[in-house]
């Protein structure tokens, strides 16, 4: 190969320290909120001049931090779900269907994550006030499926290309009807995939803000909008806690799911 | 006349323009061992899925003692099947595997147990109930997917290609094993392969396919001694072609003059040619003999190049007319390997031979 790794030489170093300044400028941003959100300063200086817990304290102090949290895990759950049920029939669509358009089809369910969000949450936006579904959680729920759905069809159809269908014709001429023998034997040969599935569609409606800033209403907030309201009220170190808390929460589903994906796929 | 376990009658298969299946029909009675044989894209393998239900032909019917499967969707006609590639349900256990027909029959725990039980040790895999398929070899996956395919009992066993994933040496033992559960069960099996051992050993009757029609029925030994046409004679067993000319006819008996000008009389056929058509004369290599015999004609060749098998010496030669023939002499093989090079004569009887329009 042309591009060896292994005979790159003295290349192979500057090939290191550039993947490491990446990797740095993409990281750093993050490193500094959290460090910030333990920094005792109220202007958010750095370095920090001292340590402490108050911008935590205060977070927790206040219930519309908590209940921005719990509106998001809330409209997150239901948008993954829906999701991965409706990116899960049109999976078998996509990749069983022998249809006209099936290529645009998938074009058209796949648009949500290559149009932008911008354009989108204006439509979504005025359509749903038209409609009444405008600050509900309904509309809420429904906008981010919307944006979730690409994330739940990738991973479903990928597993779905990987499994011989075959499998499911023995399981039919076993005795098991068409839909029978999808729920006990093609589904759980996908697992995999429908399990991140349903992460990424959970984790693309948990830190989206810009269609949320659209679908809010002053008693309907999601975590981010929340932290993009209070940004513009005040540069407190408390957002910086809330963001950090963020930062695990995404973080540590992230790691659960590579653990689970490691069992499964054993 | 009884009627026939399992009847085909005038089944037929478009895809668009492509006829992949052109009314066929056979009758198959129970406990028959029937290989459909044919090259990749013969239509055997549609045939078999039209029985299975996984295609709907265009015309024609299927039967089972008598009533029509067509309307029957897959899962309701109780048909075992045993796939090409390996088909067990990897998330389950071998036991689970074999119990899962009769599961979703909602049989009831003890009759499954003592069911799954039977069936592995049909197979002689009573030990390995607890293992995951991941942890078998591919012929054990395909002896599983057997056991599962006739937990249930099905009337008809289909198999398509069973043992075209396996090497060689698995592939004689499944076969073996295939043949002593067909002798055991007494289930009707239909067999696809593309491969002629695969289909001589075990089948009762072989159906030979050729483009979407089936060219030859009949027993292994019908397709060898008595071929249809030069496709049929040319799929079973080795052979070699001479280009002939057709003289004359009498009762049956043809004279012909092969390239070299030597002229052959008593070869028997079953259709009619015109002097001086163009045709093949068919023999087996192992039809020729090193030595004359009552009633054998001779035909002049060169010995190019001799080969050991074992059993049997393989000789490369050429006729006086230049084409290399395939001979494999039965016996007197100690003259065979004497020889290279050297011109001389071998003989074979016309009556073995098989006359068929160029």
């Amino acid at each position: 190969m042309l591009l060896d790794y292994d005979r790159l030489g003295w290349l192979r170093a500057a090939l290191l320290g550039f993947t490491g300044l990446v990797a740095a400028f993409l990281l750093l941003p993050v490193v500094f909120i959290v460090l910030l959100s333990f920094g005792s300063s109220r202007w958010l200086a750095f370095p920090p001049p001292g340590w402490t817990l108050k911008w935590y304290e205060e977070l927790f102090a206040d219930p519309a931090w908590l209940e921005a949290a719990l509106t998001s895990a809330r409209i997150a759950t239901m948008a993954a779900i829906l999701a991965v049920v409706i990116g899960l029939l049109a999976s078998f669509a996509l990749v069983r269907g022998q249809f006209r358009g099936r290529n645009t089809l998938r074009g058209l369910l796949l648009t949500p994550m290559v149009l932008p969000v911008v354009v989108f949450a204006i439509a979504i936006y005025a359509f749903f006030l038209r409609i009444g579904l405008g600050g509900t959680t309904a509309g809420f729920v429904i906008a981010h499926t919307v944006l979730a759905l690409p994330f739940a069809i990738i991973p479903i159809t990928a597993a779905l290309e990987g499994f011989d269908k075959s499998i499911e014709d023995a399981a039919v001429v076993c005795g098991a009807s068409p839909f029978e023998a999808k729920l006990r034997v093609t589904l759980p040969a996908i697992k995999i995939g429908i399990f991140s599935a349903a992460i990424f569609a959970f984790l693309a409606s948990w830190d989206e803000v810009v269609v949320a800033i659209f679908m809010a209403s002053p008693t309907l907030q999601t975590l981010p909008v929340k932290i993009w309201g209070s940004l513009r009220q005040d540069l407190s170190p408390v957002i910086a806690a809330a963001s950090s808390l963020l930062v695990l929460l995404t973080l540590s589903l992230m790691i659960v799911t590579a653990l689970i994906r490691r069992k499964l796929s054993k | 006349m009884t009627e026939p376990f399992l009847s085909i009658r005038y089944l037929r298969k478009t895809f668009g323009s492509f006829v992949a299946v052109h009314d066929v029909t056979i009758d198959i009675p129970k406990g028959e061992f029937l290989t459909f044989l044919g090259p990749s894209g013969s239509g055997k393998s549609t045939t078999l899925y039209a029985v299975a239900g996984f295609q709907q032909p265009t015309s024609g019917d299927v039967l089972l003692e008598g009533r029509s499967l067509l309307s029957v969707p897959s899962h309701k006609r109780n048909i075992g099947m045993v796939f090409q590639r390996y088909t067990l349900f990897q998330h389950l256990t071998v036991a689970e595997n074999v119990a899962f027909p009769l599961r979703v029959r909602r049989r009831p725990d003890a009759e499954v147990n003592r069911k799954v039980a039977e069936m592995l040790s049909l197979v002689r895999l009573e030990s390995f109930g607890g293992r995951y398929p991941g942890a078998l070899s591919g012929g054990q996956q395909q002896r599983v997917a057997l056991a599962r395919a006739l937990a249930y009992d099905p009337p008809i066993l289909l198999m398509d290609e069973p043992l075209s994933a396996l090497d060689k040496k698995l592939r004689e033992e499944i076969q073996a094993e295939i043949r002593r559960i067909h002798r055991e069960t007494g289930v009707t099996i239909l067999y696809v392969t593309h491969d002629q051992d695969e289909a001589l050993h075990p089948s009762d009757r072989i159906a030979l396919f050729r483009d979407g029609r089936i060219e030859q029925i009949g027993t292994g030994e019908d397709l060898y001694l008595r071929p249809a046409s030069e496709f049929v004679a040319s799929f079973i067993g080795n052979s070699n072609f001479l280009p002939a000319e057709h003289l004359e006819t009498v009762n049956g008996s043809a004279t012909i003059r092969l390239a070299d000008g030597s002229v052959v009389s008593g070869v028997r056929i079953d259709q009619d040619f015109s002097h001086g058509q163009k045709t093949r004369l068919m023999v087996r290599p192992e039809a020729f003999r090193l030595r004359p015999g009552p009633a054998t004609a001779g035909l002049a060749v060169e010995f190019i190049d001799t080969a050991f098998f074992g059993e049997r010496r393989r000789v490369i030669a050429r006729t006086a007319a230049g084409q290399e023939i395939d001979v494999r002499p039965t016996s007197d093989m100690a003259q065979a390997h004497e020889g290279i090079t050297s011109s001389r004569q071998i003989f074979f009887d016309p009556a073995a031979a098989f006359l068929f329009p160029a």
